[in-house]
């Protein structure tokens, strides 16, 4: 007995011992890899998916000086942020910087820890890729932060409160060689189309989760501007989705509407709260087109999509080198779009004037 | 070279939660869930004092502070564990939950950036003593150095801290509770310190997490006790053979070869995805290996 956990102890210090060597082999090997930008043969240590960029480097030796790496940290996975990487490399092909062609993205998920999208963003300084995006505020602050002392951009994007999170001062300017991109919502024009689809609602509803922040800025928003369109509001935070049939149902005791923001967690649980609100006959506003096709009333709220690729085109800005991130402003989409579900309403039976429904950039006939 | 020097401080970093979760996991034999609560306590208390704005030279009381913190935490859930008599399991998780709570209250918003407010890596006194101290070509090894020294601080004190005699009782109450009642001394108390130590040390850990990432956020507690653990098991499978080395110099070494591992698999080419199931399956093979589970069953027998 002895000797066989004498024998599986030798192996386990070789396998560490073995993955130390692979470690220290990966990196070296990655660090070749970016300094050899023409070099024609493959690095033996690199993975597949590296060995494919090295074949397209070499192949493309001529073109070395505008073919770019870029890494894209996301913070977490979800419809809205999946919608504006996207639409992110979308907006550097209108560009002319194509994936594929003269673009290489590496693209990471932080599944909603911090300690990975430390790791992420280090990577990606570490590969000394041409830009980083990062996609919501903890993957912004990370990126921002891993950057620090290189001339890498940082290009964030779906981060509601820049200057909150200290990636720009108070005028708008980057504290450094980061922008993007805000996915402020359109808290004024929200209300407005809520009061004009029902002109009696006297107290909306908000359920949030308490450990976004983008929420929390949203949220004292709302506070600040619901009393200037006759409404009053009530807010349950959460902390997990397990939470939220709960949270719904103490809401949906008090309001005559509830309206939905971006947030990470109760964007999962929609289903269930329409479910509940809709039972009662309360209805509930959305704050994305996504959330509209899957049967929130209405929506007067920014495109995700939209918002990528006016990010790519800022990024692609900076990878020309046209403009340095630390000289562009951290930019907002000024114009939201109303999207109606006209099954939604007949539901609830809640008539939508032709006013508004002229109004909508679309109108869903059916619930998805 | 970036990712090794990011691997060196983060896994350094984390090491000085590991000997926290050491203390717990292989000293008092108590699955203790408060970490995932006081990792963030730790960063949130740091990162409140930094942006209330502190002398330059006085940046690294956060720490202090954040270790109290956690060491009052740590406390709690041993009052509740030895007071209440609920178990070892539960009083944690209940520490854990109301600990969000807390966290909350201190920090006031979910996500506090540090980008503005001067940390223990970057402030006027610090690098004064470092212009002098290096050459500047050496300056990027700055907070490695200080993530370094930091740490060994923390192993070299609870190295002390183990041969009082209270450090004695606190190992014997993990190995033979009986011996410490025998001797006329009140187990729980000792079980009520030595969470209260272990606590403080990964708050301290927190604290030093935050000023490095530079925001505070209250998700970054979530899988601490996880890493943790993953640290000590490889710790002590590493170093089992090696007499020499002291086991917490041990666990120090699990946790930056961890974070390496980590690093590693990543650099491969691995979807982040992936990285959770990776991070369970490495536990359980090191587990498996190591036949621990095996031996306490048999002890316990």
């Amino acid at each position: 007995m002895k000797k066989t956990i004498s024998a599986i102890l030798r192996m386990a210090s070789i396998l560490s011992m073995v993955m130390a060597v692979t470690l220290l082999t990966a990196c070296g090997a990655k660090d070749e890899e970016t300094t050899k930008t023409t070099g024609a043969s493959k690095s033996e240590m690199t993975t597949e998916a590296d060995g494919d960029t090295t074949g397209e480097t070499a192949a493309k030796g001529d073109l070395a000086e505008s073919s770019y790496t870029i890494g894209i940290s996301q913070f977490a996975q979800h419809g809205s942020l999946d919608n504006c990487r996207e639409g992110f490399i979308e907006g550097l092909r209108q560009a002319g910087i194509v994936e594929g062609e003269n673009l290489t993205v590496d693209y990471q998920n932080a599944e909603a820890d911090t300690g990975l999208a430390n790791q992420i963003a280090q990577n990606f300084v570490a590969g000394k890729v041409d830009l980083i995006c990062a996609v919501a505020t903890p993957s912004a602050q990370s990126a921002y932060n891993a950057a620090l002392n290189t001339d890498i951009p940082t290009i964030f994007t779906a981060v509601t409160d820049p200057v909150a999170a200290e990636l720009a001062g108070e005028d708008r300017m980057p504290v450094g060689n980061v922008t993007g991109t805000s996915d402020k919502l359109p808290v004024e024009a929200q209300l407005a189309m809520i009061r004009e689809i029902l002109p009696d609602a006297k107290t909306i509803g908000i359920i949030y989760t308490t450990s976004e922040v983008n929420s929390e800025s949203t949220i004292a928003e709302y506070e600040a501007a619901v009393g200037e369109y006759g409404f009053e509001l009530e807010t349950v935070g959460i902390s997990s989705i397990a939470d939220v049939p709960l949270a719904a149902d103490t809401l949906l005791a008090k309001v005559d509407c509830l309206n939905n923001l971006t947030d990470n967690t109760v964007v999962s649980a929609l289903p269930t709260i329409i479910e509940k609100a809709n039972a009662k006959g309360i209805p509930v506003f959305g704050s994305e087109v996504e959330q509209v096709k899957i049967g929130c009333l209405a929506s007067e709220g920014i495109e995700y999509f939209q918002l990528g690729v006016q990010t790519g085109q800022m990024a692609a800005k900076v990878l020309k080198g046209e403009m340095a991130a630390s000289e562009m402003p951290y930019e907002i989409i000024e114009e939201s779009s109303l999207y109606i579900n006209g099954a939604v309403a007949e539901k609830l039976s809640i008539e939508i004037s032709d006013e508004v429904r002229e109004r909508a950039t679309e109108f869903f006939t059916e619930i998805e | 070279m970036e990712v090794i020097l990011s691997v060196l401080c983060q896994g350094m970093i984390y090491s000085i939660m590991a000997l926290g979760v050491y203390i717990t996991y292989k000293i008092l034999d108590f699955p203790d869930m408060t970490a995932d609560g006081t990792f963030p306590l730790g960063a949130a208390v740091s990162a409140m004092m930094l942006t209330g704005g502190m002398g330059s030279g006085w940046t690294f009381l956060t720490l202090l502070a954040s270790f109290a913190a956690g060491a009052v935490a740590g406390m709690l859930t041993g009052l509740i564990h030895v007071k209440c008599k609920v178990r070892d399991l539960l009083a944690g998780i209940i520490m854990m939950t109301a600990l969000y709570t807390v966290n909350l209250r201190i920090s006031g918003k979910s996500n506090v950036p540090l980008f503005s407010s001067e940390t223990i890596f970057s402030n006027k006194a610090i690098d004064g003593i470092f212009q002098w101290l290096l050459p500047s070509s050496l300056n990027s090894y700055k907070v490695l150095i200080i993530i370094v020294v930091a740490s060994i601080l923390c192993k070299l004190l609870l190295d002390l801290y183990m041969k009082t005699k209270s450090g004695f009782l606190l190992r014997a109450t993990g190995d033979n509770a009986t011996l410490v009642t025998s001797l006329a001394k009140d187990k729980g108390l000792v079980k009520i310190l030595g969470l209260s130590i272990a606590n403080g040390l990964v708050a301290l850990s927190g604290g030093m997490m935050a000023q490095y990432q530079r925001y505070f956020d209250i998700t970054m507690g979530t899988g601490t006790v996880i890493i943790g653990l993953a640290s000590v098991i490889m710790a002590s499978n590493l170093m089992k053979n090696i007499p020499v080395i002291k086991n917490t110099t041990a666990v120090i070494a699990g946790a930056v070869v961890y974070r390496g591992a980590w690093a590693a698999v990543m650099a491969l080419g691995l979807d982040a995805k992936d990285m959770k199931f990776i991070t369970a399956a490495l536990l359980l093979i090191f587990l498996v290996i190591s036949m621990e589970r095996k031996k306490k069953v048999k002890t316990h027998a």
